[in-house]
């Protein structure tokens, strides 16, 4: 039983960043702007957030200058695809490059150190006792004593969900995505919108940085997205760019994760459970291919 | 080709001064700073040889990349296909052991195959199950680094060391280094006159570009779109195999170190992207990028600017090469436009004068 909690609560746990960019995600989805800058924008907020706590002393800073971090990530992102009209792959690509030179660079050039960056001073997020659900036994310990952007990051599924599927923006948004064209031809600027969902993806990405480097652990390693930004975008293709699908398939890549986690210490080498949610991506691609597949054959 | 110099250069050159700027707000001597790395880079017998040594993975990872996406199969599995070409080289150069004649291009079909094969698992699952190769490729690349690790922790560990790295190779599998310079750098210029003639002169390599610019269009005109497909995937993780493979043959160490592949793969991402896929382009591409690497150490040594600093140079040169591409064309448009528009005005004034001359 003890295990089973523990399983799931880490699987919450390694799910958060998952769905938070995914959410993110969902936002460019649906503007059919091709994202695949995540992966930077998450770690640039991971290294903003770091800094911002460090040189603050101050958690809430720390999270803010991981929004901002993104933000700006995004900004660029933005202005050479809808400004420039540059190529989506291209201009992503050279961001995250971009994302990990510049984090591996600044942490030599702010903090002097290669590889990672952990001290007293950087101040993580508080984690959240929940007063009434944490005394229920087997559930308390599941869903209570989380860093507050867990909870803040399920909520945030079921807003977004409501924003693109429930508000006129999101029908806009979702127009754009379907044929800019004919959105620009009754007077709503479809770059705008386009301009809109990179932020928007890019806020989201920042704070799952943050998450990363201040909630999930307390520090800054190079290359710390360690690809959850494109197991975001698998997971984002995977559910169509539903939010709820997001916040499921988000929880199954975390059980993975999680599962990697658990099976440390035991005969399997580390190096074989560390692959486990690389190896879920592909297996979940492989259904979603079949599934895809079958369902045009069968019309 | 003409057309793309003079945005590429323009990038190029606002993308250096934008370095400058940024060594200049961060209190480094800016222009000591840029003479230290093309000094240690290129003017001298040594500076020169070691940006060939660093160009020779750049090549083969950038032409890897380019015949990718210039046939519109999206592999972003080069860090994978490296890893793997590397630790097969070095699996076979520690079991096998034969005279360097027979070693050396058995150590290179090794490679070669290796990193065939990895691109070939994503291939396969996108020919067979129509599995976007793009997210395949990505994941095969944490498989592969896990994979190697354990293999060089675990059951090809050298165990005299404390470090996970694996014994060195028989010497037969070691290339030549003459005087300073490493023969790798042959085999990389001898890659890329293969694939360069058979991107723009055979048959096949008609197809991949015509498939790259167009896959319907190749499909209606004749071409075999699955298998140029299936072999653009295969040459490409080759190619980036051989850059692993290379890592072991040339150089002194002769062993898989944890981190062997630094960022080359990325970077020959990066390349092929800011060379728009074309062959001399991305080798002109793969000097450049290698001249910012080898003079970054040097900079480091003489104005104490984080070596670092060369990644995010890349980076930027990559984007305003792009940008300045995008917009010097839709500044040429806009021109052209704007004469069209012109003329066809000076037309019909022309026409309107004619009709008033015949009222008249």
């Amino acid at each position: 039983m003890h295990l089973m909690v523990e399983m799931i609560r880490s699987s919450i746990l390694s799910a958060t960043p998952v769905l938070l960019a995914g959410l993110g995600g969902a936002y460019t989805f649906h503007a059919n702007v091709f994202n695949i800058a995540m992966e930077g924008m998450m770690l640039i907020g991971a290294f903003t957030a770091v800094a911002g706590s460090y040189f603050s002393g101050s958690w809430i800073i720390g999270v803010f200058s991981g929004i901002a971090g993104g933000l700006v990530a995004a900004l660029v992102f933005a202005i050479f695809v809808v400004s420039l009209k540059t190529d989506e792959f291209v201009t992503g690509t050279a961001l995250n490059m971009l994302a990990l030179g510049g984090t591996t660079y600044s942490l030599r050039q702010l903090f002097h150190v290669k590889g990672a960056f952990m001290s007293h001073a950087i101040q993580s997020m508080p984690r959240w006792n929940i007063p009434l659900i944490s005394g229920i036994p087997h559930v308390g310990p599941i869903l209570s004593g989380h860093p507050f952007i867990v909870y803040v990051s399920i909520l945030l599924a079921f807003v977004v969900e409501w924003h693109i599927f429930g508000t006129r923006y999101g029908l806009r948004l979702r127009a754009v995505g379907e044929d800019a064209r004919a959105v620009d031809s009754v007077g709503v600027s479809s770059d705008r919108i386009k301009a809109q969902a990179i932020i928007a993806s890019g806020v989201l990405c920042g704070l799952a940085g943050a998450y990363l480097s201040l909630g999930y652990v307390t520090l800054f390693s190079e290359n710390m997205s360690n690809g959850r930004g494109w197991i975001a975008l698998a997971v984002i293709i995977l559910t169509r760019g539903r939010p709820m699908g997001l916040l499921l398939m988000s929880l199954v890549f975390g059980f993975f994760d999680g599962l990697g986690l658990s099976l440390q210490g035991t005969m399997i080498p580390p190096q074989f459970t560390q692959m486990v949610p690389y190896i879920a991506t592909i297996v979940a691609l492989y259904f979603y291919s079949r599934e895809k597949h079958a369902a045009r054959e069968g019309e | 080709m003409k057309k793309q110099v003079l945005p590429a250069l323009i990038g190029i050159v606002v993308a250096l001064l934008a370095g400058l700027a940024i060594l200049w707000a961060q209190g480094y001597p800016p222009l000591q700073s840029y003479a230290a790395l093309f000094s240690y880079s290129l003017f001298s017998k040594f500076a020169f040889f070691s940006t060939l040594d660093k160009a020779t993975p750049l090549i083969l990872t950038g032409l890897s990349a380019a015949v990718g996406f210039g046939s519109n199969c999206v592999n972003l599995g080069q860090p994978g296909q490296f890893l793997i070409g590397a630790i097969a080289v070095t699996a076979f150069g520690i079991a096998v052991d034969l005279p360097a004649g027979l070693m050396i291009p058995l150590s290179i079909l090794v490679a070669l195959a290796a990193g065939a094969c990895w691109s070939g698992i994503a291939a396969g699952l996108r020919r067979r199950f129509k599995m976007d190769e793009f997210i395949t490729t990505l994941m095969l690349n944490f498989i592969a680094d896990y994979f190697t690790l354990y293999l060089i922790s675990g059951p090809m560990l050298d165990r005299r060391m404390y470090s996970p790295l694996t014994p060195m190779t028989n010497p037969g599998a070691w290339l030549p280094i003459w005087n300073g310079f490493g023969s790798a750098f042959l085999v990389a210029i001898a890659a890329f006159a293969v694939v360069s003639v058979l991107w723009n002169r055979s048959k096949i390599g008609y197809e991949w570009r015509a498939m790259g610019q167009n896959p319907i269009f190749s499909r209606t005109g004749g071409c075999r779109n699955d298998s140029a497909y299936l072999w653009a995937m295969l040459l490409s993780g080759a190619l980036a195999g051989l850059a692993g493979g290379l890592m072991i043959m040339g150089g002194m160490q002769h062993r898989f170190v944890k981190g062997i592949g630094a960022n080359y793969a990325w970077d020959g991402v990066m390349i092929a992207i800011v060379a728009n896929n074309n062959m001399v382009a991305t080798g002109l591409y793969a000097l450049f990028f290698s001249v910012l690497q080898t003079g970054a150490m040097g900079m480091e040594l003489e104005t104490s600017v984080p070596s670092e600093f060369s990644l995010v140079l890349q980076a930027i040169v990559v984007l305003f090469v792009v940008a300045s591409r995008e917009s010097t064309r839709m500044l040429i448009n806009n021109i052209a436009a704007e004469l069209r528009m012109r003329r066809a005005r000076g037309r019909d004034k022309g026409m309107g004068d004619g009709r008033h001359a015949s009222n008249g």
